[in-house]
């Protein structure tokens, strides 16, 4: 029993820490513009509209993110190894891993707009010194909180993988689950705040973004400070969910039945989920209603 | 042939000869795997294959829009096919392998189970963001009616775009394929590490006990790269975006099946090759 409830513990402090990384990836994915949505920014000069938005998206979040992680969880396994404190470790790991970020940021930024400059897109110093750096603090609350709830998994729940293959796999997930979340509101919403609300871009409107804020021309910094209120919270409470059940059921139903239990439990998880997802679906047609008339075929 | 003189179609075209090949090429690596390993090996290989087969398959039910979902100008979840699918893969090979003391079948459904809720999960949030974020209803570019619920969806896109969000079958599909995805995964994994656990020992004159970490780290690792390569291969059959089982596309699978076959046992021959010479 009292190994159950630790356990539960456990679990609930991985789930909490899962949904500050998936909060944090998203916004740090955000205001570095890596996800989906940067294709925009880098067709925005194309299309003759200079900007002063951040670009890196030289590679998708989810491999970034899982390169990230396997590093500080491998340089934390390392110090671990030579009878580092755990937790000194896990910080050493990560602020090596983010240094890596950054120097990858600082690349990504300087290439990214350099292949623009036919089109007459500037590189700014100011945008590169002002931006990395809150992308590095952002990438490294995630990593720092993806690297513990692994070192909690091996540690104290017992889960066979090493540390650092741990941080790829979540590392991994932690982009996938971010990415998926987090990307059309920074994409639709905030990109296009100039489009419709309520309806997607239309196609013609590509690369027309919005450059233009309150006061001068907008920067990624209020992206961020946009997008972390809608999104980067939906994408915590994904990754966060996505880690909590994931580990409760197999704390509290592996042993039911031969392992049979945390199945079922599983399977009835994703029931009601679907039972969620529909809801909303039917919600929103009802509430917001068609754009068109639906054409009668006779 | 230049690529504007090239039929929009071709990418969808099947090609016997070539799928002849891979064939050829399945049996010739299984033939070189008896030769060297005839027992365990050899078992362990068809196992591998069936698992990357699975991975291949099912990333063709994953609803991935790229970029223009990440406007809201396409349907789809607004990141990459081979990502996406292997975070959901990834995760159900994290649980199937907890569950790896269990047997073959239960780890394995484990496995799937995982990558199916982690898939619910991430779905079911896209359609809250677009819904309760942005305003959109989801809409299929693809079909008139979804096929499971039978919904219209010309009416509920927006001006100008191909439709947007997960309409139901696509939240099918998705969960659909982490299932198959943990579940290829983690048999990937569990056939590396039954080999391994069996022959390491002699290999590196070590009792049982002390290669078992060994074995989990390296059966591990190839089982993420052999994940990743099969859902690479399978993004290139996709060719950018997918809706799901009702996208055109998704005929596309005999395709990767044969490829993903291929791809997978010549990994895993090398993953045998280890403990076998």
């Amino acid at each position: 029993m009292e190994q159950i409830v630790f356990g539960i513990g456990i679990t609930a402090l991985t789930g909490a820490l899962a949904t500050i990384a998936g909060s944090a990836e998203d916004t740090e994915s955000n205001i570095g513009s890596q996800g989906d949505p940067n294709s925009q920014v880098q067709l925005a000069p194309q299309m003759g509209f200079l900007h002063r938005i951040f670009n890196k998206a030289i590679a998708g979040e989810p491999p970034a993110y899982g390169l990230w992680c396997a590093l500080g969880a491998g340089l934390a396994w390392a110090f671990m190894a030579m009878q580092v404190n755990a937790v000194l470790a896990i910080v050493l790991g990560c602020v090596l891993a983010v240094f890596v970020q950054g120097v990858y940021a600082t690349t990504a930024y300087l290439g990214r707009t350099a292949s623009l400059a036919k089109f007459g897109q500037p590189v700014f110093v100011d945008v590169l010194t002002s931006m990395t750096s809150v992308t590095m603090a952002h990438a490294f609350i995630a990593i720092f909180a993806t690297v513990t709830l692994c070192h909690l998994i091996n540690s104290a729940l017992g889960h066979p993988f090493p540390l650092p293959l741990l941080g790829l796999i979540w590392g991994i997930a932690l982009g996938a689950a971010g990415s998926a979340t987090g990307n059309p509101y920074y994409g639709k919403e905030r990109q296009y705040q100039n489009q419709k609300y309520g309806a997607g871009v239309p196609i013609s409107a590509s690369g027309n973004i919005v450059r233009y804020a309150e006061a001068g021309e907008r920067n990624s910094l209020d992206n961020g400070f946009f997008t972390h209120k809608i999104g980067g919270s939906a994408s915590g409470v994904c990754f966060g969910l996505i880690v909590f059940l994931e580990i409760w059921r197999t704390i509290l139903f592996e042993k039911v039945s031969a392992g049979w239990g945390a199945i079922v439990v599983g399977i009835l998880m994703i029931l009601i989920f679907t039972v969620a997802d529909r809801y909303i679906e039917v919600w929103a047609r009802k509430t917001y209603g068609p754009y068109a008339e639906a054409k009668v075929v006779s | 042939m230049s690529a504007v003189a090239a039929k929009p179609q071709a990418g969808g075209a099947m090609n016997p000869t070539a799928m002849a090949v891979g064939v050829v090429m399945l049996l010739i690596i299984l033939a070189l795997c008896w030769y060297v390993s005839p027992g365990m090996g050899l078992m362990a290989l068809v196992g591998i294959t069936i698992g990357g087969v699975l991975i291949g398959f099912g990333t063709h039910f994953v609803p991935v829009g790229g970029a223009p979902a990440a406007m809201g100008q396409a349907p789809g979840i607004a990141t990459g096919v081979a990502m996406l699918a292997a975070g959901a893969g990834l995760a159900g090979l994290f649980g199937g392998a907890w569950a790896a003391e269990q047997g073959l079948v239960v780890a394995t459904v484990t496995g799937g189970v995982g990558g199916g809720l982690m898939m619910a999960i991430t779905c079911m949030m896209v359609n809250f963001v677009y819904v309760f974020g942005m305003g959109i209803p989801s809409a299929s570019g693809k079909v008139a009616k979804d096929p499971i619920t039978g919904d219209t969806q010309a009416e509920f896109k927006s001006q100008g775009t191909e439709g947007h969000g997960l309409p139901f079958v696509s939240f099918v599909g998705g969960v659909t394929g982490g299932f198959l995805g943990g579940a290829g995964g983690t048999l990937i994994y569990l056939q590396l590490l039954g080999l391994y656990e069996a022959s390491l020992p002699a290999v590196m004159g070590l009792p049982p006990a002390q290669v078992i970490p060994i074995a989990v780290a390296a059966a591990g690792m190839f089982a993420v790269g052999m994940f990743l390569v099969n859902a690479v291969l399978t993004a290139y059959n996709i060719t950018g975006t997918i809706e799901g089982p009702h996208d055109p596309k998704f005929k596309r699978w005999p395709r990767a099946i044969v490829a993903s076959a291929v791809a997978s046992a010549l990994c895993g021959f090398v993953a045998i090759l280890i403990v076998a010479l």
